[in-house]
């Protein structure tokens, strides 16, 4: 079986609208020269252009905000005069205190879990590309595929403090303010948002293609599915 | 498997201009695409991604849920979601109201992202999915499809509906116990939307799009 990928074919694939279209030289370096697909007329890209530097420098950033997102308030509830500033993990324990422990377990999967999973993922990922690991690349692209499905549901516990902001508003009875680790914690969120789409999951495979050139890619095909297509 | 498609990318097939072969976005693999039966997809021979799935009558549905979605869309958003009543009074919430009690309550950034994500973003992909898809209907494709439909595909991951119902929910059982909390109106409304909107997810081919764009390339292409 021989195949390719679309880079060894000269060709680049558009990230919209999937045209494959022929280019003179596919290099490393191409990204002096652009390239406008013939379909949708969007700029394609062999690979993401500054893929590595770009995803590092969100996740470092992401990083140094998950510091304050956790450590200051991301509200302040007010009652009766007295306010009870709230961190996300005093919040779960809050919630466990009142015997809500779904929601405690959601919030904690949400807020604390999936994002620390992702800058773990994504950093990893990053590393592996660097250091041309040739460790199970199907496994990374699902680990990869993963952190870009659940990655915005962080977001739920931003959109229950801004319900309860806007619901309770009774004046100095009762009364409930974001806090500034809200701040920090959406601009975490978004900011792997946008880490995870700038890194090209290609990379991975780039690395075992450059490898094994055109001839190997077999050991990477999965027999089930040479039986189930004719190609 | 030995047809490495150079220049022949594109094929009639079913009176429809498609793809004969495909790269996988997520490893590069070049592919053929076989013939696939209704609502059966494709998935990339080394990593598994779903490359193409094969929907049926995916234009129709798609603009029948888009339409009922926008409907749905504008009265969940004229009357309150939750209302919480306390010490006699009774506060109203809306997804503007939300955007707007943030905003008032000095955080801009996070009013700006939820006025995007919930209102701004959602608005224009139903309104969006509706002009493209009465545009291929109609074969009225003209120089904006492109780009509108590119925008459309990337704000996608960044309308958050789901996600705010959710939180919804979590806000119900939280207020519950200390407050009397009222579902408004548009509750029902919203949950409706998120069901068609997910509907709408399901049911679109991006591809039917691109493919009527490429169809009208190729006739240009041969008449000059
Ligand atoms: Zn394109
Ligand atoms: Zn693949």
């Amino acid at each position: 079986m021989n195949m390719q990928t679309a880079r060894q074919a000269g060709l680049i694939a558009c990230h919209f609208c999937n045209t494959l279209n022929k280019v003179p030289t596919v290099s490393e370096n191409d990204t002096q020269q652009e390239y406008f697909c013939s379909c949708c007329q969007s700029e394609i890209h062999s690979r993401i252009p500054n893929s590595l530097s770009t995803t590092w420098a969100l996740l470092i950033a992401a990083i140094i905000l998950y510091i304050p997102a956790n450590t200051l308030p991301i509200m302040t509830v007010v009652m009766w005069g007295d306010g009870q500033p709230d961190t996300i993990m005093s919040g779960v324990f809050h919630l466990l205190d009142s015997g809500m422990w779904p929601l405690a377990l959601l919030i904690f999967v949400a807020s604390i879990f999936i994002p620390v999973l992702k800058l773990i993922i994504l950093t990893g990922l990053v590393l592996s590309v660097h250091f041309k690991s040739h460790w199970k690349p199907r496994d990374r692209t699902l680990l990869y595929r993963i952190t870009e499905f659940v990655g915005r549901w962080s977001m739920v516990d931003i959109f229950v403090i801004g319900i309860l902001v806007s619901l309770v508003q009774f004046g100095n009875t009762a009364s409930v303010s974001p806090g500034i680790g809200a701040l920090s914690f959406s601009a975490v969120v978004i900011l792997t948002m946008f880490a995870a789409h700038s890194f090209d999951p290609r990379l991975i495979w780039d690395v075992i293609d450059d490898y094994y050139k055109t001839t190997s890619l077999k050991e990477f095909v999965h027999e089930r599915h040479e039986k189930a297509r004719t190609l | 498997m030995s047809a490495i498609p150079n220049t022949i990318q594109i094929k009639k097939h079913d009176s429809q201009t498609s793809l004969t072969h495909i790269a996988c976005p997520e490893c590069d693999l070049l592919q053929s695409i076989p013939p696939l039966a209704v609502s059966e997809s494709v998935l990339c021979l080394r990593c598994d991604k779903t490359l193409y799935t094969h929907h049926k009558n995916s234009i129709d549905r798609s603009l029948a849920f888009a339409i009922t979605g926008l409907l749905l869309y504008i009265i969940a958003n004229m009357f309150p979601l939750l209302s919480l009543k306390a010490l006699g009074l009774t506060q109203d919430s809306t997804l503007f109201s939300t955007a707007l009690a943030l905003f008032q309550a000095d955080r801009p950034f996070l009013s700006i992202i939820m006025l995007l994500t919930t209102i701004v973003f959602p608005a224009t992909t139903l309104i969006g999915t509706i002009y493209i898809l009465l545009q291929v209907k109609t074969n009225k494709i003209n120089e904006l499809t492109a780009p509108l439909f590119r925008f459309l595909r990337s704000t996608d991951a960044w309308g958050m509906l789901e996600i705010f119902m959710l939180a919804m929910l979590v806000a119900i059982v939280k207020l519950g116990d200390v407050a009397e909390v009222v579902f408004g109106i548009s509750l029902y409304a919203f949950v409706l939307l998120i069901l068609t909107l997910t509907l709408l997810s399901a049911s679109l081919d991006p591809h039917d799009v691109w493919n009527k764009l490429r169809e009208k390339n190729v006739n240009e292409g041969n008449n000059v």
